[in-house]
Protein backbone atom coordinates (compact mmCIF):
# COMPACT_ATOMS: atom_id res chain seq x y z
CA UNK A 1 0.00 0.00 0.00
CA UNK A 2 1.04 3.42 -1.11
CA UNK A 3 1.77 5.86 1.77
CA UNK A 4 -1.20 8.55 1.63
CA UNK A 5 -0.59 12.28 0.42
CA UNK A 6 -0.03 14.71 3.20
CA UNK A 7 -0.99 17.68 1.07
CA UNK A 8 -4.13 19.11 -1.01
CA UNK A 9 -4.49 18.04 -4.18
CA UNK A 10 -2.77 20.10 -7.41
CA UNK A 11 -4.89 22.23 -9.16
CA UNK A 12 -4.15 24.66 -12.13
CA UNK A 13 -3.68 28.17 -10.44
CA UNK A 14 -4.46 29.64 -14.36
CA UNK A 15 -7.74 28.38 -14.64
CA UNK A 16 -8.63 28.93 -10.99
CA UNK A 17 -8.10 32.34 -12.07
CA UNK A 18 -10.33 32.18 -15.36
CA UNK A 19 -6.63 33.56 -17.30
CA UNK A 20 -7.27 32.85 -21.06
CA UNK A 21 -3.99 34.45 -22.02
CA UNK A 22 -1.10 34.38 -20.39
CA UNK A 23 1.33 37.56 -21.58
CA UNK A 24 5.03 37.09 -20.72
CA UNK A 25 5.17 41.03 -20.19
CA UNK A 26 3.30 39.72 -16.91
CA UNK A 27 6.43 38.41 -14.62
CA UNK A 28 3.75 37.70 -11.57
CA UNK A 29 1.90 35.39 -12.83
CA UNK A 30 4.84 33.34 -14.82
CA UNK A 31 6.68 33.28 -11.17
CA UNK A 32 3.89 30.41 -10.11
CA UNK A 33 5.41 28.28 -12.72
CA UNK A 34 9.01 28.53 -12.12
CA UNK A 35 11.31 27.54 -9.25
CA UNK A 36 13.38 29.65 -7.31
CA UNK A 37 16.40 28.73 -9.78
CA UNK A 38 14.30 30.30 -12.37
CA UNK A 39 13.74 27.03 -14.29
CA UNK A 40 10.53 25.98 -15.73
CA UNK A 41 8.34 23.59 -13.27
CA UNK A 42 6.93 20.46 -14.64
CA UNK A 43 2.94 19.63 -14.87
CA UNK A 44 2.94 16.94 -12.52
CA UNK A 45 4.77 19.62 -10.02
CA UNK A 46 2.44 22.67 -10.28
CA UNK A 47 -0.40 20.70 -11.81
CA UNK A 48 -1.22 23.29 -14.21
CA UNK A 49 -3.36 22.07 -17.17
CA UNK A 50 -2.35 20.99 -20.54
CA UNK A 51 -3.23 24.43 -22.30
CA UNK A 52 -2.36 26.60 -19.64
CA UNK A 53 1.38 25.07 -19.59
CA UNK A 54 1.59 25.74 -23.53
CA UNK A 55 0.81 28.96 -22.17
CA UNK A 56 3.16 29.77 -19.76
CA UNK A 57 6.29 28.05 -21.23
CA UNK A 58 6.22 30.14 -24.19
CA UNK A 59 5.76 33.14 -22.44
CA UNK A 60 8.58 32.52 -19.77
CA UNK A 61 10.93 31.77 -23.02
CA UNK A 62 9.71 34.93 -24.08
CA UNK A 63 10.44 36.46 -21.21
CA UNK A 64 13.74 35.01 -20.80
CA UNK A 65 14.52 36.33 -23.68
CA UNK A 66 13.83 39.89 -23.60
CA UNK A 67 15.76 39.64 -19.95
CA UNK A 68 12.58 40.17 -17.63
CA UNK A 69 13.25 36.55 -16.39
CA UNK A 70 16.76 34.62 -15.59
CA UNK A 71 17.72 31.46 -17.56
CA UNK A 72 19.17 30.44 -14.52
CA UNK A 73 19.95 32.05 -11.44
CA UNK A 74 23.63 30.90 -10.04
CA UNK A 75 24.84 30.94 -6.37
CA UNK A 76 26.95 33.68 -7.63
CA UNK A 77 24.68 35.91 -8.69
CA UNK A 78 22.30 35.59 -5.32
CA UNK A 79 25.11 36.10 -3.25
CA UNK A 80 26.06 39.45 -5.43
CA UNK A 81 22.65 40.47 -5.01
CA UNK A 82 22.77 40.12 -1.00
CA UNK A 83 25.13 42.11 -1.49
CA UNK A 84 24.33 45.64 -3.18
CA UNK A 85 21.96 45.50 -0.59
CA UNK B 1 -1.17 40.20 -50.92
CA UNK B 2 -0.19 39.97 -47.54
CA UNK B 3 -3.10 40.43 -45.07
CA UNK B 4 -2.34 42.77 -42.56
CA UNK B 5 -1.81 41.12 -38.54
CA UNK B 6 -1.58 42.25 -35.26
CA UNK B 7 1.69 42.64 -33.57
CA UNK B 8 3.07 43.53 -30.74
CA UNK B 9 6.68 44.55 -30.42
CA UNK B 10 9.33 45.12 -27.31
CA UNK B 11 13.11 46.82 -27.23
CA UNK B 12 15.74 47.50 -24.84
CA UNK B 13 17.47 50.88 -25.36
CA UNK B 14 21.38 51.07 -24.08
CA UNK B 15 21.26 52.79 -20.70
CA UNK B 16 23.96 54.88 -21.34
CA UNK B 17 21.88 57.11 -23.93
CA UNK B 18 20.70 60.62 -21.95
CA UNK B 19 17.10 61.47 -22.34
CA UNK B 20 16.91 63.09 -25.67
CA UNK B 21 18.46 60.29 -27.05
CA UNK B 22 16.41 57.71 -26.38
CA UNK B 23 13.79 59.89 -27.21
CA UNK B 24 14.66 60.47 -30.81
CA UNK B 25 15.03 56.89 -30.72
CA UNK B 26 11.67 55.89 -30.24
CA UNK B 27 10.63 58.54 -32.39
CA UNK B 28 12.61 56.69 -35.33
CA UNK B 29 11.24 53.42 -34.49
CA UNK B 30 7.53 55.23 -34.55
CA UNK B 31 8.49 56.32 -38.13
CA UNK B 32 10.11 53.04 -39.43
CA UNK B 33 7.25 51.46 -38.50
CA UNK B 34 4.28 54.30 -39.74
CA UNK B 35 6.63 54.56 -43.21
CA UNK B 36 6.30 50.76 -43.98
CA UNK B 37 2.58 50.75 -43.81
CA UNK B 38 2.47 50.07 -40.30
CA UNK B 39 -0.76 51.15 -38.02
CA UNK B 40 0.06 51.86 -34.09
CA UNK B 41 -2.48 51.76 -32.03
CA UNK B 42 -0.54 52.20 -28.32
CA UNK B 43 2.72 52.31 -26.80
CA UNK B 44 3.64 51.40 -22.83
CA UNK B 45 6.60 53.08 -21.91
CA UNK B 46 8.31 50.70 -19.23
CA UNK B 47 10.86 52.82 -18.68
CA UNK B 48 14.72 51.80 -16.55
CA UNK B 49 14.87 48.51 -15.19
CA UNK B 50 17.20 45.95 -13.83
CA UNK B 51 18.09 43.35 -16.21
CA UNK B 52 17.85 39.35 -15.26
CA UNK B 53 20.79 38.98 -16.24
CA UNK B 54 24.01 41.19 -18.41
CA UNK B 55 23.30 42.10 -21.73
CA UNK B 56 26.64 43.70 -23.66
CA UNK B 57 27.98 44.43 -20.44
CA UNK B 58 24.77 46.89 -18.99
CA UNK B 59 23.03 46.12 -16.36
CA UNK B 60 20.17 47.96 -17.16
CA UNK B 61 18.38 49.15 -19.65
CA UNK B 62 15.51 50.87 -21.55
CA UNK B 63 12.20 49.18 -22.49
CA UNK B 64 9.40 50.08 -24.65
CA UNK B 65 6.47 48.26 -26.08
CA UNK B 66 4.53 49.14 -29.45
CA UNK B 67 1.46 47.53 -30.43
CA UNK B 68 0.88 48.17 -34.09
CA UNK B 69 -0.96 46.27 -37.37
CA UNK B 70 1.05 46.22 -40.58
CA UNK B 71 1.88 44.02 -43.13
CA UNK B 72 4.05 40.94 -43.35
CA UNK B 73 6.54 42.39 -45.89
CA UNK B 74 6.77 45.60 -43.73
CA UNK B 75 7.47 43.15 -40.61
CA UNK B 76 10.43 42.30 -42.51
CA UNK B 77 11.44 45.80 -42.89
CA UNK B 78 11.06 47.29 -39.89
CA UNK B 79 13.28 44.18 -38.43
CA UNK B 80 16.51 44.52 -41.03
CA UNK B 81 16.17 48.48 -39.73
CA UNK B 82 16.36 47.09 -35.56
CA UNK B 83 19.58 45.22 -36.42
CA UNK B 84 21.31 48.04 -37.90
CA UNK B 85 20.21 50.48 -35.44
CA UNK B 86 23.45 49.86 -32.59
CA UNK B 87 21.30 51.40 -29.75
CA UNK B 88 18.78 49.00 -29.51
CA UNK B 89 20.55 46.06 -27.53
CA UNK B 90 17.26 42.83 -27.69
CA UNK B 91 14.24 42.99 -29.60
CA UNK B 92 11.05 40.74 -29.72
CA UNK B 93 8.13 40.81 -32.35
CA UNK B 94 4.73 39.05 -31.59
CA UNK B 95 2.29 37.67 -33.88
CA UNK B 96 -1.01 38.04 -32.42
CA UNK B 97 -3.45 35.99 -35.39
CA UNK B 98 -6.46 33.46 -33.45
CA UNK B 99 -9.58 35.08 -32.14
CA UNK B 100 -8.64 34.92 -28.52
CA UNK B 101 -4.88 36.64 -29.10
CA UNK B 102 -6.38 39.00 -30.97
CA UNK B 103 -9.13 40.02 -28.04
CA UNK B 104 -5.89 39.90 -25.61
CA UNK B 105 -3.88 42.22 -28.01
CA UNK B 106 -7.12 44.74 -28.08
CA UNK B 107 -7.21 44.34 -24.44
CA UNK B 108 -3.72 45.04 -23.81
CA UNK B 109 -3.42 48.20 -26.08
CA UNK B 110 -6.22 49.46 -24.43
CA UNK B 111 -4.73 49.39 -20.68
CA UNK B 112 -1.81 51.27 -22.57
CA UNK B 113 -3.30 53.53 -24.36
CA UNK B 114 -4.75 54.86 -20.58
CA UNK B 115 -1.68 53.97 -18.90
CA UNK B 116 0.00 56.51 -21.48
CA UNK B 117 -3.01 59.30 -20.65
Amino acid sequence: MAERRKYGKKYCKYTEMKIDFIDYKNTDLLKLSMSERGKIMPRRLTGNSKNAQEMVEKAIKRARHMALVPYIVNTQNVTDAAYVK
Amino acid sequence: MSRIKHYETMFILKPTLTEEETKAQIDLVKATIEKNGGEISSCDDMGTRQLAYEIQKNKRGYYFVIYFKCTTEGILEIERNYRINENIMRFIFIKYESKKEVAAWTKMSEEAAKKAN
